[in-house]
């Protein structure tokens, strides 16, 4: 028997386990290895050495798997509340946007009425308007970052007394 | 009297329906919903489920039972911060054990940093560990082709060792085993033939000894 023809069989005998093979290429197969007693222990050893991998088997420890999944639970439930948190946030802005918006327009219609009724001169109710509805909000936003600047000399210089 | 049967029938049918849409829905895309939408008693069940293989598939990668149970967890957490990057028409497997291996890698690379060890993987540029001493293959063997198949495992470089599992434990195609090894086709097979050689040659060598 010529020496390629072992060498395909073994070649073939490989890849039928790893990406399977044509039924010419099968058919050829087996007419070899029940010809040939090399290749027919070689094809032995390669199913055996795939059943082989099927006889591990890990010590399972059903805490630990619990424990795991306990985690996992909870965290996928942490991380679905902060989601429904930054969802309702995103809402909020959303409608507080469109409230500043059209309460904006819907105020400085009504102003800008008395303004006349009242003969004011445009420049100065415009500045008042701006002033009363630009003031709060400029405040506020400010307050926060007055508030991190403060507390965090006042931690710094605690640091320094300790 | 008539209407109520009617809808009662109506409502049997719809039930049915929407269950058997249930039970026809692919496992993978079950699973992509109920990880988008943090459902944790389903997440909870595939945690369960996928548990022994997780851990198995970085046992086989790391060859090291303590750090793959670490690794176990921090995949898991992994999977859902990643949740939105699960595509449905793909097998969840590939996926999860492509999770794993990042994170393995990540953590080796780190440890070997720490230690300046040097190991080299072939191909793929990625330095892994040298087998443990105390093989958890052996520990884990179950019959004597086994043991002496844990023997050649324990030795083998760990690409080797995971193709073989990916392909004849997992029953992952070679084009899903690329995916989890971000290596090409080719190069998966090759790794798969080069494995199965090792271990012939080591049940081989028993026989002979015997």
């Amino acid at each position: 028997m010529p020496l390629e023809d072992h060498e395909k069989a073994r070649f073939l005998l490989h890849r039928a386990l790893v990406e399977g093979i044509s039924l010419d290429d099968r058919r050829w197969l087996d007419a070899h290895v029940s010809e040939c007693a090399e290749c027919a222990r070689y094809a032995d050893l390669s199913a055996r050495a795939v059943r082989a991998l099927d006889c591990f088997a890990l010590e399972f420890d059903p805490s630990a798997a619990l424990r795991v999944e306990n985690m996992v639970r909870s965290r996928a439930q942490e991380m679905r509340s902060a989601e429904s948190h930054a969802r309702s946030h995103l809402v909020g802005t959303g409608v507080a946007i469109f409230l500043t918006f059209t309460g904006s327009a819907v105020a400085w219609r009504a102003v800008a009425w008395l303004a006349s009724q009242w003969n004011l001169p445009s420049r100065a109710w415009q500045i008042a308007f701006a002033a009363f509805w630009l003031l709060p909000s400029l405040v506020l936003a400010l307050l926060p970052l007055l508030r991190t600047r403060l507390l965090g000399e006042d931690s710094h210089s605690r640091g320094q007394a300790i | 009297m008539h209407n109520s049967s009617a809808r009662s029938r109506i409502q049997g049918m719809v039930a049915l329906v929407t269950a058997f849409s249930r039970v026809a829905e692919p496992e993978s895309q079950s699973i992509a919903r109920a990880l988008r939408r943090r459902d944790s008693e389903f997440i909870g069940r595939i945690v369960s489920q996928y548990h022994y293989r997780l851990l198995r598939y970085l046992v086989y990668f790391t060859s090291r039972r303590e750090l793959a149970e670490d690794l176990v967890q921090e995949t898991w957490l992994r999977v859902l911060e990643r949740a939105g990057q699960y595509d449905p028409r793909l097998r969840f497997e590939p996926w999860l054990f492509s999770i794993a291996r990042n994170l393995a890698i990540d953590h080796l690379r780190k440890h070997q940093a720490a230690t300046h060890r040097t190991y080299r993987e072939e191909e793929a540029g990625v330095d892994l560990p040298a087998p443990d001493f105390e093989s958890p293959f052996l520990a884990a063997a179950r019959s004597e082709d086994a043991k002496r198949i844990g023997a050649a495992l324990g030795a083998l470089e760990p690409i080797y060792r995971e193709a073989l599992l990916l392909r004849f434990q997992e029953e992952l195609s070679l084009a899903e085993i690329a995916q989890v090894a971000r290596a090409p086709i080719s190069t998966v097979s090759s790794r798969i033939h080069r494995g199965l050689s090792m271990l012939e040659a080591a049940l081989g060598g028993g026989d002979h000894a015997a």
